[in-house]
C-alpha cells in the first residue's frame, strides 16, 4: 500500500508551485491556471485524509466536491471579468490595471 | 535528417520535439521503475503513484515556468488528469471522474477560449513580473516547512478504504443538503454575473462567455 506521507508530500508541492505561478505570472488567465494548480493540491491533502484516516465520515471527500464545483464558478466568473478587461483595455496584464490600486 | 521530411507548419516540428522530449525522459525512467518493481523495492501501485506524480509535477511546472501561454494551458492539461489518476490511486472513482469531466473536458477548454479571445490572437508569448526570484524563495521556504512538518509527524500505517457510491451520496443529500443549495444558488450568480458582465454594452457585437 502507498504511504499516506507521499500523497501529502505531492499535495504540499502542487500547492507551492501553484503559489509560485499566482507571484510571478502577470498574465491574469495564467494566475487562474495557477489557482487551479493550488485547488488541486489542496484537493488531493483533502482526500488523502478522507480515506486513509476518515473513513467512516468521508466528510474531505465532499469537500473535495465542493472545492470542484466552486472553482469552476469560479473560472467562469473571473474569465467574464477578465474578457471585459481585454475588451475595454486591450490587455489581460494585471500591472496595467491599477486604477482602484491604493 | 529533419529537413528532408517535408514538414508543412511549425505544428509538426513542436510535436516531433515534443514528442522526442518526453520518450527520452519517460523511457528510462519507466525502466528504472519497472526494474525497482521486478527487484521487489517498490510495489506495484507505488509504481503508478511515481508515474502519476511526474507527470503531475512536469506538468505544473510547464503551467508556472513556460512562455507561452497555449503551453502553458495544455500542461495544465497533463497536470488536472494526472491528479485524476491519483484520485483513482486513493480509491475514491466519483471524484476522478468529476475530474476529469470538469477539469479536462470543461475548465480547461473554457481556459483555451479565454486565451483565444484575449492574448493568443497577436502574441501568445508572455514575459513574467520581476518578482520572480523573491517568489521561488518564498515557495522553497514554504514547501520545506510544509515537507519537513509532515514527514516529522506521526501518520500511523493506515490504509486507503473504497468509498461505495450509495453511502457517498446518502451523506452528501441528507446532511449536506443545505451546503449543496447554496452551491447551487453560488452556481447561478456566477454564470448570471459572468453573462451580466461581459455582455456588451456599447460595441455593436455581443458576446457570450459560456
Amino acid at each position: 500500500m502507498i504511504p499516506i506521507e507521499y500523497f501529502l508530500t505531492l499535495g504540499a508541492i502542487l500547492f507551492g508551485l501553484g503559489l509560485f505561478g499566482v507571484l510571478s505570472r502577470r498574465s491574469a488567465i495564467l494566475i487562474l491556471m495557477a489557482v487551479e494548480l493550488m485547488l488541486a493540491g489542496v484537493s488531493i491533502n483533502f482526500i488523502a485524509f478522507a480515506s486513509y484516516l476518515d473513513t467512516d465520515a468521508f466528510t474531505g471527500l465532499i469537500f473535495a466536491l465542493f472545492v470542484i464545483t466552486v472553482a469552476a464558478a469560479e473560472v467562469g466568473l473571473a474569465l467574464g471579468i477578465v474578457l471585459r478587461l481585454f475588451r475595454e483595455r486591450r490587455t489581460s496584464n494585471v500591472d496595467e490595471a491599477s486604477d482602484m490600486r491604493w | 535528417m529533419l529537413k528532408r521530411i517535408p514538414l508543412p507548419s511549425q505544428f509538426d516540428r513542436i510535436i516531433i520535439g515534443g514528442g522526442i522530449t518526453v520518450g527520452a525522459i519517460g523511457v528510462p525512467l519507466g525502466i528504472v521503475l519497472v526494474t525497482l518493481v521486478a527487484f521487489g523495492v517498490i510495489s506495484a501501485p507505488e509504481m503508478v503513484f511515481f508515474v502519476a506524480a511526474i507527470i503531475v509535477i512536469l506538468g505544473a511546472l510547464g503551467c508556472v515556468l513556460l512562455p507561452n501561454i497555449v503551453h502553458a494551458a495544455l500542461s495544465l492539461t497533463a497536470t488536472l488528469i494526472g491528479v485524476a489518476a491519483l484520485y483513482l490511486l486513493l480509491m475514491s472513482e466519483f471524484l476522478a471522474l468529476v475530474q476529469v469531466l470538469v477539469y479536462g473536458g470543461g475548465v480547461v477548454l473554457l481556459l483555451l477560449f479565454g486565451l483565444m479571445m484575449t492574448n493568443a490572437q497577436d502574441d501568445p508569448v508572455v514575459t513574467d513580473g520581476s518578482q520572480k526570484p523573491f517568489a521561488f524563495l518564498l515557495v522553497s521556504l514554504l514547501i520545506g516547512t510544509f515537507i519537513t512538518l509532515l514527514l516529522s509527524g506521526d501518520w500511523g500505517n493506515p490504509t486507503a478504504h473504497v468509498v461505495p457510491f450509495e453511502l457517498f451520496g446518502e451523506r452528501l443529500f441528507r446532511e449536506f443538503a443545505l451546503p449543496i443549495i447554496i452551491v447551487a444558488v453560488l452556481l447561478d450568480v456566477a454564470i448570471t454575473g459572468a453573462l451580466v458582465n461581459v455582455h456588451s454594452t456599447g460595441s455593436d457585437l455581443p458576446e457570450e462567455s459560456e
